[in-house]
């Protein structure tokens, strides 16, 4: 076994040092090490979505292929810190009215594509957002009615922003 | 069709009750399980398709760091699994038979030992094609199945040689289907827990956990009360998780050797080997009509390549010979389908369950019948389809029929009429129609399933249920049920399921019996409860107990609504009463018909693609669904049923390969094993027919399994009229398109010359 690294990980806000070895990933730091299992295991080599989490820019990460070692310093939104005080943030809210969930494996990786075309592009039209879920494989919904409740938050973020705007009200 | 009836609860679009848990990262599946002390295992597989082991070395395995237990096929009892397949075997018969497993303190160690576990084989020539398996000089995979034929089943129904000779026309066609995989979001896992020697607990996905139960009793000579499925929620089934596999009994046993517990799950490229789809399949039709369009007499011949041994598609035969009656009025129908032995890994079932397969050439077939008669498709399946109050040839009826109606509406939505044999080049239009039984009897003498309510003193519900949700939404479904019945609403209903030690019997949700069967057995204990509840009522109301009226959380005599008392206050009254009466209700139910499904749904879609000749590729454009459902409970998820079948129609018609090289996957990752992406689906428009069964709970049948019949048939209808010709191997993949244009050019050139 190679020797452990101390990392300082910032995860949904909480800091962490935690130990890592040089083979380890980021999802497994997350869900073996923090215990934070809404983020998914899926095919451990990038092709399937269900493990994206949030980088401290915003972006849209798969955690199965980040090395935990490269996440020094670093800070991470997982599918728990989405959610705040038993509140679904819109995009969640609009999954659940529009039926976007099936199974529910790949949500949180939806959840977190979808995020991260928010917090990097907040007027995306339909060829980004059908971009930004393409690294997500969901058997369950075949994507139609996620593309549609993807499209129905940015809508409805787009719109509230646009009435505190012309309330004067900040963002 | 009868007018809409008043309802509480039926019929009003319910998000998820379990959809804040999923989108919140809240809910739980097997590989989220963390146990004290829990090992990993690691499986080592076999890397010939046909031989002997002469010898297995794990000395080196046991001296890595962490190693807790090593099993093979020395160790006894060494369990038979699913129908005849020894655990850990000496005898290889595919590649990635499971030969020995290790589990360890963590992954890496148990990576490290199994690489180091030492096998030894005597190879054997092998057979994997599906037809030389059949040639007298094949080698033979099994003593007790001469010439590797595993299964074969033959019906015949009146005199098909004489109807053929009275009909018209008589058409054939040939269409062939290859293996796939179900890519389950949830990839296989198991977390087994036989740290005493009494008890087996079981943490896995599963379409049945009794099932489970049973073959895990049976295999470690346990009762089923001694062993616990934990099913949590299972990430995706689609017919392939309905029975329990050798990664099931691997971590059982390596749990019991280590005394702790052990997760096993498959990783990446190995998710290819622990389970593949729809081996393999020949499919040859025969169809004598007279020139009106009016079929006459059927004949139907299936090969299909089981791998090495029967698993699930042992019951291809008894799945598939029914669809031959449900649809149309026939006269005589012979069937015969055959299961061969080879040495692919024993197939499993991809979404459709062998029956969407089997439709890419069935529904084919029929639109190449409507062809050579020159008459429409649409007109040729009226003609012929069936209708309420049809007995079918093997006995079943039908209570409610709409196939006739979705044929119709999703005719008049498509514009078919304007656009059949009138679309421009590489354009294409087609339908097909489908049928699909709603549980019933045909694997036990029973089709059971039972549901028990708790209400609580404050009003609260509790639905106990041993129905899996793999995201089809059936513990919202039923607590619609619960709360129609007891006139509450649905997010009043608090669902406890997944665990055999204390939800009720259930036979699982395969067979499209979830809906029909527990929607049947949790009315039947939601009635239980008000029944008790009533009484209270009706002397307080001084009424007849029949006039007694649950509504909006609300009792009140039949036309007196501002007498009403609150549910609760009704439910409070009934144990604070000199009776203490505890409201608790239990139901079951189960088909009074001895063979078949008490109800059949129907449906009809229509395909509009377009082929890039350039490319190869198929763009699916419009999809229209008209599915007679009986009643819908829960609309949106309706939708989301039959969104998911047209993707996952679309996917294996299309798509989806496993390319095989002498029983290797060569294309083993969601990466190279293609599916469509958020960009490439089409629109889908739903027409939900109810015809209001007077069997199904609030007149419903099911949803989850009988639009991908059509799905599949419909689009390759659609590329064969936009080709100018059947493509009659799935799936239809870009290569072979681009064959079928090229060769249709050459023809077109020759004849310029």
């Amino acid at each position: 076994m190679s020797p452990k690294r101390i990392i300082r990980l910032t995860v949904n806000g909480d800091r962490h040092e935690i130990a890592v070895g040089a083979t380890e990933t980021l999802n497994q730091v997350i869900r073996d090490g923090l215990r934070l299992t809404g983020t998914k295991r899926g095919c451990t080599s990038g092709s399937c979505g269900v493990c994206t989490v949030n980088d401290e820019r915003g972006r849209a990460i798969l955690s199965c292929i980040t090395l935990a070692v490269e996440c020094d310093g670093r800070a991470i939104t997982t599918v728990e810190g989405v959610e705040r005080d038993g509140k679904l943030h819109p995009l969640q809210q609009a999954f659940l009215e529009l039926g976007a969930v099936q199974c529910g494996v790949c949500t949180p990786g939806l959840i977190m594509s979808a995020m991260g075309l928010l917090n990097t592009n907040p007027h995306p039209d339909q060829r980004a957002i059908d971009e930004a879920l393409s690294g997500a494989i969901c058997r369950c919904t075949g994507h139609i009615k996620v593309k549609k409740a993807v499209a129905h938050a940015i809508q409805q973020i787009a719109a509230k922003t646009a009435g505190a705007e012309s309330n004067g009200q900040p963002a | 069709m009868a007018s809409r009836p008043d309802f509480n609860a039926v019929g009003k679009n319910q998000p998820r009750l379990d959809g804040f848990a999923k989108l919140s990262g809240r809910s739980e599946f097997a590989d989220d399980i963390h146990l004290p002390g829990m090992l990993r295992g690691r499986i080592v597989r076999a890397q010939i398709p046909h031989g002997r082991i002469v010898n297995i070395d794990t000395s080196a395995a046991a001296r890595v760091p962490g190693v807790k237990s090593i099993v093979t096929a020395d160790d006894k009892p060494n369990p038979i699994i699913g129908m005849y397949q020894p655990l850990l075997n000496h005898t290889v018969r595919f590649i990635g038979q499971e030969i020995a497993a290790v589990a360890a303190t963590d992954d890496d160690a148990a990576f490290e030992a199994a690489a180091l576990i030492r096998v030894e084989y005597e190879p054997l020539p092998g057979v994997l094609d599906l037809e030389k398996a059949l040639l007298p000089d094949a080698p033979q995979l099994h003593a007790k199945a001469p010439g590797n034929l595993a299964w074969e089943a033959n019906e015949v129904f009146d005199d098909p040689d004489a109807v053929f000779a009275d009909s018209e026309l008589i058409v054939d066609g040939a269409y062939s289907s290859n293996p796939s995989h179900n890519c389950y979001a949830e990839f296989h896992v198991c977390v087994a827990d036989f740290s005493r020697a009494d008890k087996l607990t079981v943490w896995s996905p599963t379409q049945s956990a009794v099932l489970f139960q049973k073959s895990l009793a049976t295999a470690f000579g346990l009762t089923e009360g001694n062993v616990r499925m934990m099913t949590l929620n299972t990430g995706g089934a689609f017919t392939g998780r309905g029975m329990a596999r050798p990664h099931h009994f691997i971590a059982s046993l390596l749990s019991r050797k280590a005394r702790r517990p052990v997760k096993l799950r498959s990783y990446s490229d190995e998710e290819f080997l622990m389970g593949r789809a729809g081996g393999r399949a020949l499919y040859r039709f025969r169809t004598g009509v007279m020139r009106d369009g009016r079929i006459r007499a059927l004949d139907a011949d299936l090969l299909v390549d089981a791998g090495a041994y029967l698993e699930t598609q042992m019951l291809f035969p008894r799945i598939t010979a029914p669809f031959f009656h449900l649809l149309y009025k026939v006269d005589a129908i012979r069937y015969r389908a055959r299961l061969v032995y080879t040495n692919n890994l024993p197939y499993e079932w991809h979404h459709g369950g062998g029956i969407a397969q089997m439709h890419f050439g069935w529904g084919q077939h029929l639109d190449q019948v409507a062809r050579d008669l020159r008459m429409d498709p649409v007109e040729f399946h009226l003609k012929n389809a069936v209708e309420k109050g049809h007995i079918t040839r093997k006995g079943a009826t039908f209570a409610s029929c709409g196939l006739k109606e979705c044929i119709q509406k999703a005719a008049k939505r498509a514009g078919w009429k304007r656009k059949y044999g009138k679309l421009p080049p590489n354009k294409g239009i087609g339908i097909a129609i489908g049928a699909m039984a709603s549980g019933g009897k045909g694997m036990y003498k029973h089709d059971t399933s039972a549901a028990f309510i708790k209400v609580g003193e404050d009003g609260t519900v509790s639905l106990l249920t041993g129905i899996p949700d793999m995201g089809q939404g059936s513990h919202t479904t039923m607590a619609i049920i619960a709360a129609e019945v007891l006139g509450i609403e649905p997010p009043d209903v608090t669902i406890i399921a997944g665990d055999t030690d204390v939800t009720p019997f259930d036979l699982g949700a395969f067979a499209q019996r979830g809906t029909f069967t527990t929607g049947n057995a949790v009315k039947a204990a939601a009635e239980d409860a008000r029944s008790q509840l009533v009484k209270v009522a009706a002397n307080r109301f001084d009424c007849k107990p029949g006039r007694v009226v649950f509504r909006a959380r609300q009792v009140y005599p039949k036309g007196q609504p501002e007498r009403a008392m609150p549910f609760k206050q009704l439910v409070y009254d009934t144990l604070h009463s000199r009776e203490g009466r505890a409201v608790m209700g239990r139901g079951f139910y189960n088909s009074p018909k001895e063979m078949g499904s008490m109800a059949y749904s129907f449906g009809a879609q229509i395909a509009e693609v377009t082929v890039d000749p350039e490319t190869g590729f198929v763009r699916v454009d419009r999809m229209i669904v008209a599915h007679d459902l009986g009643r819908a409970i829960n609309p949106r998820v309706v939708e989301g049923q039959i969104d998911g079948q047209v993707f996952s129609g679309m996917s294996q018609v299309l798509y989806e390969e496993v390319l095989m090289d002498d029983g290797q996957p060569l294309n083993p990752s969601r990466l190279e094993y293609k599916l469509p992406r958020a960009f490439e689906v089409p629109e889908v428009e739903h027409i939900l027919v109810e015809t209001n069964d007077p069997f199904g709970p609030f007149g419903a049948k099911e949803v989850g399994e009988g639009p991908i019949v059509c799905t599949v048939p419909a689009i390759a209808n659609a590329v064969a009229m936009a080709l100018g010709e059947q493509i009659r191997e799935m799936p239809i993949s870009p290569w072979r398109v681009l064959r079928a244009v090229s060769r249709l050019q050459d023809l077109a050139d020759d004849d310029e010359l």
